[in-house]
């Protein structure tokens, strides 16, 4: 990509003024200079640092931290390749080699894959074949499902989406849009959290915290301005649906942001995006853009006493950021290390001050459940479950996409009525959970519902609910593998367990290393897995022996294969 | 609170590892250093509480009360010594120009606190080979400081050095690049250390607990014959008063080291206390007393020549001008009983004040 012409270059000192005096400046700021000179220079590093009084060095550290900050030629030009656990299986490296002249290089899984393969080109989101074809296509919408298919199961966040138009304002409010905002105006925001209680609606980005009590520590919380942050880092392997749900329908999540913020007496919210979703970021400050037009965002929203903005922060690539509070310290500008807990985002949030981080979905299913009440979303689920999730499917199935289904589905009725079963002459073997944190599930394990308590009895979670699917073609051994190697790719490098056990295990998965002898091989491993799993200092370290200690329980023989069979992969 | 048993009060906003040292319970760690923040990297301070799933790092958890705490049960102690055994596995054997340092046996001139690997690898039996693989951390041999030795082959990613250099001294020298296994410590631009805001106050490698950070000039005795031992004395540089260990090799001075128990100090120093002892044992010192002759040369003399044309010169100036025409002013590169000395000369002998010292510069 060649620079702009020099004339219509911003000059240094403006972009400082235009972002220096916002909320959260050093990520636009760096994206700014990143943007206008296609790498980020020396002097552009030290400019930053010095408008923004961060050390030099610090600030380095930082930028060097984050995938996507390019320092040499051909900077932000370069294609990037998803390599996630889904496109390595759709040809991947066939499409890194063909694009190999333009300087391409691969990127952790980029949330595309019902339809791979995701390709970032500056800030384009192409999708490309084998052959190194580019296309640029439009985010898959859910797949619609016949009612015969869905035995009266009714949808939250999806059940508008399919509209034509609902991602522009008008045809947002043609379908009910911001009623729930005029609603949450008119309620006390002690009601407005009971509501969000009794419906038992829970995090939908990964831990499962109830929603309600989070608001309501959040209100009840000393201090302010408080915030409220939309997560929408979505950088698990295998997920994408918040990417699905803010490119069709993103005023929902504005609007649940704003009753957040009128239920928490929050005034400010901020939108994290993940860097691997440029058009997602034009949709969402476009629509930013209408609801202030139209006064429902911003000053005195519909001429009451509510005020709310919403900025929209972009990432630079790094997996960790979608923990919270590793979110939080991107935004705040230091290293995205995860911060040390209690005390939590609730009272000491962004800034130290008391903070919900949500979810895109989780707020996403704020309005209808304001619409309709806690009564309807709470009978959503099957059983004692409450509501819906919405499940990304990706992998061996006849229809990837995302499927929102009632907590307490048996996952075999999701993978055979909604993704259509395994492909012609295949089997499923594995279905991993909660994208790769979750490890996968193979077997008699196949048999269980799509709820936490059923997902942990199998040592297992649903999480943010990615569902990768492999059949009977796949090595298992090379699908942990790539799962451990990214979790050592992403670890932040903060604690000893995560740090080291992350590489020390994709060694010998890979078997690039470690013991030849069987016994000795799993004693180490197994010796990793568990104090992974009691010492690491955040959920990416916590869960990412899952994946490995699964392969060992369903797969023991490709283990022992892998192990001692006479050659080492390369 | 209980601690292994014991029942125990607590400040608030005391940590459990406080409150364990304070019980003597000996809770291994690697990344803490009393002086800075809690951190929680190394995960080997972590307790079992009772009612919680998992152990908690105590160095960053507060004590409450009604906590019952373990700070030693097997799963503990298996947990400690895999976290040892891979910390150990990322490390290179230093075969630096100083020949010192492998993971298990690093040279104590390296730093005060560089035993605290070894020691920890010897304490828990740490079984050599266990968990092989990549190693992490590139000793930055370029950087051809005289004082600071950035061995980072030894590195284990604590980022005591890092903390020390923000909190403690406010210098925001170094700080942390890349991520993961890939992290490095490294100043803007992976650069020099006198390039960038550095001040070699040494406060890094005295608190790096491996010896990837060096101090170089105590490495030059590394194949010196004898024990090292350590003198407790306050350096003379200034009015600050930080208290030191002078670190000997038989009878030669090799080392000056902060002493962390030091009331002013709490185990900083600046460049000088720490790196400018070389006058000391210095080639050009002065041997014998010199005294100036009519032409003006300086002979070589006897002490007491010397002392009594010394002597003189000072009686005849009192003599002259008055006792206030004497002024002295100590000097900062000796030692304390000599400044002591000084004072009282002019003071017992003039009976004046007229004495300063360069240190209050
Ligand atoms: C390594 C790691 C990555 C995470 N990534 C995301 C993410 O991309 N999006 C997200 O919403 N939550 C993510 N989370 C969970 C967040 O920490 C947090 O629980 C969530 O954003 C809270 O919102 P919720 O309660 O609405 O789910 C991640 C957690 C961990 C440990
Ligand atoms: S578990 Fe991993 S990602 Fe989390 S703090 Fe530790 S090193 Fe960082
Ligand atoms: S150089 Fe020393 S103090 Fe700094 S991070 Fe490495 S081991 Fe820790
Ligand atoms: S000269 Fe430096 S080391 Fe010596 S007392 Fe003063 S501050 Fe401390
Ligand atoms: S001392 Fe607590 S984690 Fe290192």
């Amino acid at each position: 990509m060649a620079a702009p012409p020099a004339t219509d270059r911003p000059s240094d000192a403006e972009l400082v003024a235009r972002w220096a005096g916002e909320p959260a400046p050093l990520l636009p700021l760096l994206h700014a200079f990143h943007e206008r000179d296609g790498v980020l220079t020396d002097d552009a590093i030290r400019r930053v640092a010095a408008a923004l009084r961060i050390p030099l060095a610090e600030l380095y550290g930082t930028v060097t931290f984050y995938h996507f900050f390019e320092r040499e030629q051909p900077g932000r030009a370069r294609p990037r390749v998803c390599d996630g656990p889904v496109c390595r299986r759709r040809g991947s490296a066939e499409l890194l080699a063909a694009l190999g002249h333009h300087g391409a290089e691969p990127m952790p899984c980029a949330g595309r894959c019902d339809e791979p393969i995701p390709v970032l080109v500056g800030d384009q989101q192409l999708v490309g074949a084998r052959d190194g074809e580019l296309r640029d296509l439009p985010t898959p919408l859910p797949p619609k499902l016949s009612d015969d298919r869905l035995p009266g199961w009714r949808e939250c966040v999806f059940r508008h989406i399919r509209t034509e138009g609902r991602a522009a304002l008008a045809g947002y409010r043609a379908t009910g849009g911001y009623a729930a905002l005029f609603r949450a105006i008119a309620m006390a925001p002690a009601e407005i959290v009971d509501v969000i209680a009794q419906s038992g609606l829970a995090g939908r980005g990964g831990a499962g915290f109830p929603t309600g009590v989070k608001w309501r520590l959040v209100a009840e919380a000393e201090g302010g301005p408080k915030s409220i942050v939309c997560n929408a880092d979505e950088g698990e392997p295998g997920c994408f649906k918040d990417r699905a749900l803010m490119d069709h329908d993103p005023h929902a999540v504005l609007e649940g942001m704003a009753i957040a913020g009128r239920a928490t007496g929050a005034a400010r919210g901020i939108i994290y995006l993940r860097y691997e979703y440029p058009h997602t970021l034009r949709v969402l400050e476009k629509a930013i853009r209408e609801a202030e037009r139209d006064g429902l965002l911003g000053e005195r929203i519909l001429g009451s006493e509510f005020s709310f903005r919403i900025h929209v922060r972009r990432g630079a690539g790094a997996y960790i950021c979608g923990e919270e509070t590793s979110l939080l310290e991107s935004l705040e500008g230091r290293r995205p290390w995860p911060r040390n807990k209690p005390p939590y985002p609730v009272t000491h949030g962004f800034e130290g001050l008391p903070t919900v981080v949500n979810n895109v979905e989780t707020l996403a299913s704020v309005p209808p459940i304001l619409l309709e009440g806690a009564d309807w979303y709470r009978g959503l689920g099957l059983g004692d479950h409450a509501g819906t999730k919405v499940v990304s499917v990706s992998g061996d199935v006849q229809r990837p996409g995302n499927y929102e289904v009632p907590i307490g589905l048996p996952l075999r009725t999701l993978l055979q009525d909604c993704a259509g079963g395994a492909l012609p002459g295949r089997r499923i073997v594995a279905v991993t959970q909660a994208g790769l944190s979750g490890g996968f599930l193979a077997g008699a394990d196949l048999d269980v519902t799509l709820d936490e308590p059923a997902l942990r009895a199998k040592g297992s979670f649903l999480g943010a609910a990615g569902l990768i699917v492999f059949d009977d073609s796949r090595d298992m051994v090379a699908v942990a593998a790539d799962g451990i190697e990214f979790f050592a790719h992403e670890s932040c490098g903060k604690c000893f367990p995560c740090r080291i056990g992350t590489t020390r295990l994709t060694e010998r998965l890979t078997g690039s290393d470690g013991p030849l002898d069987l016994d000795e091989w799993r004693s180490e491993v197994e010796d990793i897995c568990a104090t992974m799993k009691a010492t690491s200092a955040c959920g990416l370290g916590l869960a990412a022996p899952l994946i490995v200690e699964s392969l060992l329980r369903s797969f023991p023989d490709d283990v022992r294969a892998h192990v001692e069979g006479p050659a080492i992969e390369t | 609170m209980t601690i292994d048993g014991q029942k125990v009060d607590f400040a608030p906003g005391e940590t459990i590892y406080e409150v364990a040292r304070r019980l003597d319970r000996d809770v291994p760690t690697l990344c803490y250093d009393p002086r800075l923040e809690p951190f929680g990297a190394c995960r080997l301070c972590v307790v079992e509480i009772e009612g919680q799933a998992r152990p908690v790092a105590s160095c960053t958890t507060k004590a409450t009360a009604g906590m019952v705490v373990r700070t030693v049960t097997d799963a503990l102690e298996a947990h400690r010594r895999t976290l040892l055994e891979l910390v150990i596995s990322e490390n290179r054997d230093s075969g630096d120009a100083f020949g010192a340092g492998t993971p298990a046996h690093v040279d104590p001139l390296r730093g005060a606190s560089s035993q605290e690997l070894s020691t920890l690898a010897a304490r828990y039996r740490v079984r050599p080979g266990r968990h092989a693989g990549a190693h992490s951390g590139h000793s930055r041999r370029d950087d051809d400081n005289p004082f600071i030795l950035r061995d980072y082959d030894l590195c284990i990613s604590c980022y005591r050095c890092v903390r020390v250099c923000d909190e403690r001294e406010g210098d925001h020298a170094i700080h942390v690049g890349g991520r993961g296994f890939e992290s490095r410590i490294l100043t803007e631009f992976e650069g020099h250390l006198a390039d960038s805001s550095c001040t070699f106050c040494g406060q890094c490698v005295q608190t790096c607990p491996t010896g990837a950070l060096a101090d170089k000039k105590a490495l030059r005795a590394v194949d010196l014959p004898g024990e090292l031992t350590k003198t407790r004395t306050i350096c003379p540089y200034c009015g600050v008063g930080c208290s030191v260990d002078i670190v000997t090799k038989g009878d030669r001075m090799v080392a000056v080291q902060p002493a962390f128990d030091g009331p002013a100090n709490e185990g900083a120093l600046c460049v000088k206390g720490q790196f400018a002892w070389d006058h000391v044992q210095h080639d050009e010192r002065l041997r014998t007393p010199l005294v100036r002759g009519a032409d003006g040369v300086q002979r070589p003399a006897t002490w007491d020549e010397a002392l009594d044309r010394a002597a003189d010169g000072f009686r005849r100036a009192a003599a002259e001008h008055g006792a206030k025409a004497v002024y002295a002013i100590a000097s900062g590169r000796a030692p304390h009983e000599s400044a002591y000395t000084i004072q009282k000369f002019i003071r017992a002998g003039f009976g004046t004040n007229y004495i300063d010292n360069c240190s209050r510069a």
